[in-house]
């Protein structure tokens, strides 16, 4: 008997991997892993100082799917910030579906009630176009 | 117009009254606004009206729909529960019933 | 203090005691009658959603403060049925949403113009067999001439912006998921 065995796809908590943190006071900012610490707790690093080094609870954590795969074990801000520069973490952050999900919802809690009147009506007449191609196919289909 | 669609209250639910390990106290209840997670968003319910509707066997003045009005008064706790009192105290039967919590007076 | 009336010779003993204080002096009032000060978000010509009564998640426009916390505000009833009326400011949600109030005349709208008519009074009986029947009355023509007058000039504003008079007809509700302690107005 022989069995095929893959690597898993899950994202892992392992050293380089970007987070987003979801509490205390760098809410809603990335970091990336320096160091396990253990099963709970990562040290966490960014190239500024917008989240300080610091060990952090994976529970308060969301890991993104972006890693940074040649930073050494334990680097410290300085190495951090140059392996953030030269892999344009940055950009790639703002690229990623996550970041541009949370950015949208963000935009959608701002609008003021004109505003949400306003979508209201276009996502309406998106509605019918959708409704209105469905059924052309459908008839040319049938 | 279905009532879904002209909908101008939040919906919250009746915990419990205000109470020890003991003892209850009847005169305050404890809400649950639909939505509300800290004591923070809950501070904007404050003073706010609450209405707890139901039906009742016979008519009064042409309805057998009651309401016993109230008011938020203040966060309790740190997960968004509210108190409230009413005119005359909600029954221990609306445990877990639904209440209006009304927009008005509305600070916005 | 007893004293010898001179005309009929007789002390005359008062009534009372005098108090030891003569006649205090009453305390003044010190509080004075302010006028209400409205939240700093209603401004002339927001658009305004009522909160409860008979035109409950309407939005209209809110045209002046009158006296006491009372807003004078119009549908205008062409788009949405609310006729020029008075309501708290208690019961409004304003929202950012501001309609241009040039070239609108609101100048003769004030708690007098909307006093109510005095009912002549009816004598007991007929109140006791007549009951009070609600009869309708129709609206007076001033008020329909000055609701015209008023929305002509208001609506011309309003249809200059995009989308501003469906905005206005739509009415405002809650559904599920809506959070009012979080939505932006």
């Amino acid at each position: 008997m022989s069995c095929e065995v893959k690597t898993s796809q899950w994202r892992l908590v392992e050293v380089g991997r970007i987070v987003l943190i979801n509490d205390g006071p760098s809410k809603g900012k990335t970091a990336v892993i320096v160091e396990i610490i253990d099963h709970k707790r990562v040290l966490i690093d960014s190239p500024d100082a917008s989240v300080p080094r610091q060990s952090f609870p994976l529970a308060h954590v969301s890991l993104t799917s972006i890693v940074l795969k040649s930073l050494p074990r334990g680097a410290r801000t300085g190495v951090v910030a140059k392996f953030w520069e030269k892999e344009g973490i940055a950009e790639k952050w703002e690229k990623s579906a996550l970041a541009k999900r949370i950015a949208s919802s963000e935009k959608r809690w701002a609008l003021n009630d004109f505003d949400r009147f306003k979508v209201m009506v276009l996502k309406k007449q998106r509605r019918y176009e959708v409704k209105k191609a469905l059924a052309k196919t459908a008839k040319a289909s049938a | 117009m279905p009532e879904s669609n002209h909908r101008l209250y939040v919906k919250a639910r009746h915990l419990s009254y205000q109470r020890g390990k003991r003892n209850t106290n009847p005169n305050t209840s404890l809400v649950q606004i639909e939505g509300v997670a800290s004591p923070n968003e809950a501070t904007f319910y404050c003073g706010k009206r609450v209405a707890f509707v139901y039906r009742a066997k016979s008519e009064k003045q042409g309805s057998k729909i009651r309401v016993i009005w109230g008011k938020v008064t203040r966060p309790h706790g740190n997960s968004g529960i509210v108190r409230a009192k009413f005119r005359k105290n909600l029954p221990p039967a609306s445990f877990g019933a639904t209440l209006r919590v009304m927009l008005y007076p509305s600070n916005v | 203090m007893p004293a010898a009336n001179k005309s009929t010779g007789k002390r005359e003993v008062a009534k009372w005691y005098p108090s030891s204080q003569e006649d205090p002096e009453p305390k003044k009032v010190r509080k004075s009658i302010r006028p209400t000060k409205l939240r700093p978000s209603l401004k002339p010509g927001a658009v305004l959603i009522i909160l409860a009564g008979r035109f409950r998640g309407k939005r209209v426009v809110y045209l002046k403060p009158l006296s006491g916390g009372v807003l004078l505000v119009t549908g205008p009833f062409k788009i949405n049925g609310v006729p020029l009326r008075r309501v708290n400011a208690r019961y409004v949600i304003a929202t950012s949403t501001v309609v241009d109030l040039t070239d609108v005349n609101v100048d003769k709208f004030d708690d007098k113009y909307f006093a109510r008519e005095k009912e002549a009074k009816k004598s007991k009986e007929e109140k006791l067999f007549k009951g009070d029947k609600v009869t309708k009355k129709p609206t007076p023509e001033v008020r329909k001439a000055d609701q015209k007058e008023v929305d002509a000039a208001l609506l011309k504003n309003i249809k200059n912006v995009r989308h501003l008079p469906d905005y206005i007809a739509s009415s405002f509700s809650l559904s599920k998921g809506d959070r009012p302690h979080l939505m932006q107005f």
